[in-house]
């Protein structure tokens, strides 16, 4: 029966994910440093200069160095604060930030354990922040691996962009991953390899193009003062990325962290949020 | 077109015996297809061949040239005169005219805009699917008609998480694709034999077919919704969530080139027309219906005439060589006198000129073999028969022989292959269905549907 096969790949590939927009209430930000009570009025102030998209009616809640010792300490506190956004950055109560190797440990946990989205701010003691990172959010890209189907990752880089700006939706395939497919497909006789690189490769950049046509359909139905910019390819993800945040000068990174089949952090989010640590990155 | 006779052996009535036991042997086979894992073509072929060695050593096959129009003598095999090239043809231009047609995302548009138009509904969505797969049944074939419609039915279910119903909708499309089938001359292999033996046209064939196959669709989907419990969506949330999920097809999706769209538009309106028109049509009328099937089949491979190889792939050679074989079979029937002994029973049983009786009995008997065996050899024998005991057009015993075979094939799986379409669908998404299942849950319908014809065929 390969024709009830092929017409179902017809009707299945014709139908598409429809993107639903939904207004996030940001009402609260809990900003945790490992800074004293003296030194976190400057940095403060940074840091909601930077989030000024969120509003002036946000209440600011702030942890700082003396307010936990321990990762219990803080997962309790956070847990009180009850936030809709955390603010911190790597390796907290470390020095380790200078070899840029680790999150540290509370934030790991944090971004695991915590029911709000984490944003993860360059250290402020290190001077590896782009010029244009912690200024504003007139930039904002969403990152997956599978842009399909979610609506929450793009609701959060709507809510996060500032008036008349851009928010870049990026669906980036692994181009190794693909390669070794298809070297095993150039093994199997009974699949031609030409039709099942070009069909697949073509279906797979399909799937989020056409989300991404909704979601400019339903942005504009919504009349929302942003524009969206698609970015959907094959590649090396953390060379690629690097270079789209080099190239378009992106504010804020936003992508998805928690996995629920596993403790450890989703897919790519671990090596990017240790290897991007120039501009902020929203971790849901 | 005629033999020149030679010296033939006459046929004893032992020899009728003997070839009549192997056309019953050959029919069993047909009916235990599945158990034999063999193809109809495999089947019918070992048969045909059986059939003409026997034939040739009992010296009553007659052999020679063949005296064509113009009194001109060719030499050709004797196996060959005895194939209904007409039915060849219009099977294998309709074959490779559907299928590229359908490249042009016609079919699966239609399919989705209908499927967006019920927004998701259950009950508005089986009876858009049912009656989509009537018109597709009649205009296509059965099994392309199921293999569209149920492809669309289980991603949209599975979209609208309705899968449960699946069962339900499976069923009452397959039953409604042989529905779909009587529509038109066209519409099934039956029918094409039965009206080109009896020369019924193509207008006059959907005019007496059409009241029938409307009102039968209702009754199948109106009983399918009652006995599967299939409602209409109660809550507005409930409306506005279905409709938000069916609103994700893209009817556009699957079509190329917009310019081959509407091409395949004009020619398939184009082609129903002429093919209806073809008994009337000047010149044409002479070419016949497989010459407009297979030259709207060529005018449609010119779009992808470096690839056309493709599509003669595409054509079933299964159901081609079971054709070919068949008719070897039958002709072979001929000369050993069997048809005339069935033909004998069947006067037998449907008695002297046209009765009330005689058109339901055959219409019964007809609809119980063609659900047990394939309807094909069926409608062949039966025409011959018919045509042989000197049966007018207008008679309602062709009807009756129309309606058997293709209504018989909603009573058990195997009855028709849109059915063991249906059942194959099912069994390939994890829907338990056996043979008896089947035969329990169809069979309502199916008696519903045969006693609907017997008393339209009786009335009108």
């Amino acid at each position: 029966m390969a024709q009830v096969d092929e017409f179902e790949s017809i009707f299945r590939s014709a139908l598409v994910d429809i993107y639903e927009y939904n207004l996030l209430e940001i009402n609260s930000v809990l900003l945790i440093t490992d800074k004293t009570a003296e030194e976190i009025n400057p940095y403060l102030q940074d840091v909601q200069r930077f989030l000024g998209v969120l509003g002036t009616s946000v209440t600011w809640d702030v942890l700082n160095a003396d307010d936990f010792t321990t990762t219990q300490d803080l997962l309790e506190s956070v847990e009180q604060a009850n936030p809709d956004i955390i603010c911190s950055y790597r390796n907290l109560k470390s020095e380790d930030w200078i070899y840029q190797n680790s999150l540290g440990s509370y934030l790991d946990v944090l971004i695991q354990k915590a029911g709000a989205p984490v944003l993860i701010l360059p250290h402020p003691n290190a001077n590896y922040a782009h010029d244009h990172a912690m200024e504003d959010t007139d930039k904002v890209m969403a990152i997956t691996d599978h842009l399909s189907n979610d609506h929450r990752l793009i609701n959060y880089a709507v809510r996060f962009t500032q008036v008349e700006g851009s928010v870049f939706l990026t669906h980036m395939e692994d181009k190794a991953i693909f390669d070794r497919y298809m070297d095993v497909i150039s093994k199997v006789p009974a699949i031609n390899t030409d039709d099942a690189a070009e069909g697949i490769k073509e279906q797979l950049l399909k799937e989020p193009q056409n989300y991404i046509e909704s979601c400019k359909t339903v942005l504009q139905e919504n009349n929302l003062p942003v524009t969206i910019e698609d970015i959907v390819t094959f590649g090396n993800r953390i060379v690629e990325y690097k270079k789209l945040i080099l190239d378009h000068k992106v504010d804020l990174l936003i992508m998805n962290a928690k996995d629920q089949d596993q403790l450890a952090m989703h897919g790519m989010a671990y090596p990017l949020a240790i290897e991007l640590r120039q501009i902020p990155l929203l971790m849901l | 077109m005629e033999h020149v006779e030679h010296t033939l052996t006459t046929v004893t009535p032992l020899i009728t015996a003997i070839f009549g036991f192997i056309l019953v042997l050959m029919i069993a086979s047909l009916a235990a297809e599945e158990k034999l894992h063999a193809k109809k073509s495999v089947i019918v072929g070992v048969f045909a061949m059986i059939s003409l060695l026997l034939g040739s050593i009992l010296g009553i096959i007659p052999f020679g040239d063949i005296i064509v129009a113009g009194g001109h003598h060719i030499e050709m095999p004797v196996y060959i005169p005895g194939i209904d090239w007409k039915v060849i043809s219009i099977i294998v231009g309709s074959s490779v005219f559907v299928d590229v047609t359908s490249k042009s995302g016609l079919f699966s548009w239609i399919a989705i805009m209908l499927t967006k138009a019920s927004k998701g509904d259950p009950l508005k969505l089986l009876w858009s699917y049912g009656i989509m797969t009537v018109v597709f049944s009649a205009v296509l074939n059965n099994v392309t008609a199921m293999i569209i419609v149920g492809s669309l039915t289980v991603v949209s279910l599975g979209k609208l998480e309705k899968t449960g119903m699946l069962l339900a909708f499976l069923l009452i499309e397959g039953l409604l694709t042989n529905i779909g089938g009587l529509l038109t001359l066209i519409s099934s292999v039956p029918n094409i034999i039965i009206g080109g033996t009896a020369g019924i046209s193509f207008v006059s064939f959907f005019l007496k077919a059409a009241p029938y196959v409307a009102v039968a669709t209702c009754a199948t989907i109106f009983m399918g919704a009652k006995i599967f419990k299939i409602k209409p969506l109660k809550t507005e949330e409930e409306k506005a969530e279905a409709a938000h999920l069916i609103q994700g097809f893209n009817e556009n999706d699957g079509i190329e080139s917009k310019g081959f769209f509407w091409f395949s538009v004009v020619v398939l309106i184009a082609f129903i027309l002429t093919i209806a028109t073809t008994s009337i049509l000047p010149v044409v009328k002479d070419l016949g219906m497989g010459f407009v099937a297979l030259a709207f089949a060529t005018l449609m491979l010119i779009r992808y005439k470096a690839e056309a190889d493709k599509f003669y792939k595409a054509i079933d050679w299964d159901l081609i060589g079971f054709f070919m074989a068949l008719f070897i079979v039958i002709n072979v029937m001929e000369h050993a006198h069997v048809l005339d002994a069935i033909g004998k029973g069947v006067q037998f049983m449907i008695g002297e000129g046209e009765s009330s009786f005689g058109t339901g009995i055959l219409l019964i008997s007809s609809a119980f073999f063609s659900s047990v065996t394939d309807n094909i050899p069926l409608a062949a024998m039966l025409s011959k028969i018919l045509a042989s005991l000197g049966t007018a057009t207008d008679s309602s015993l062709w009807w009756s022989v129309v309606f058997g075979a293709n209504l018989g094939g909603n009573l058990t799986p195997i009855g028709s292959a849109s059915t063991l379409v249906a059942v194959t669908i099912m069994h390939k998404h994890k829907v338990p269905m056996s043979f008896s299942g089947f035969v329990v849950r169809a069979a309502p319908f199916a008696l519903m549907q045969i006693a609907l014809a017997t008393v339209y065929l009786l009335v009108f």
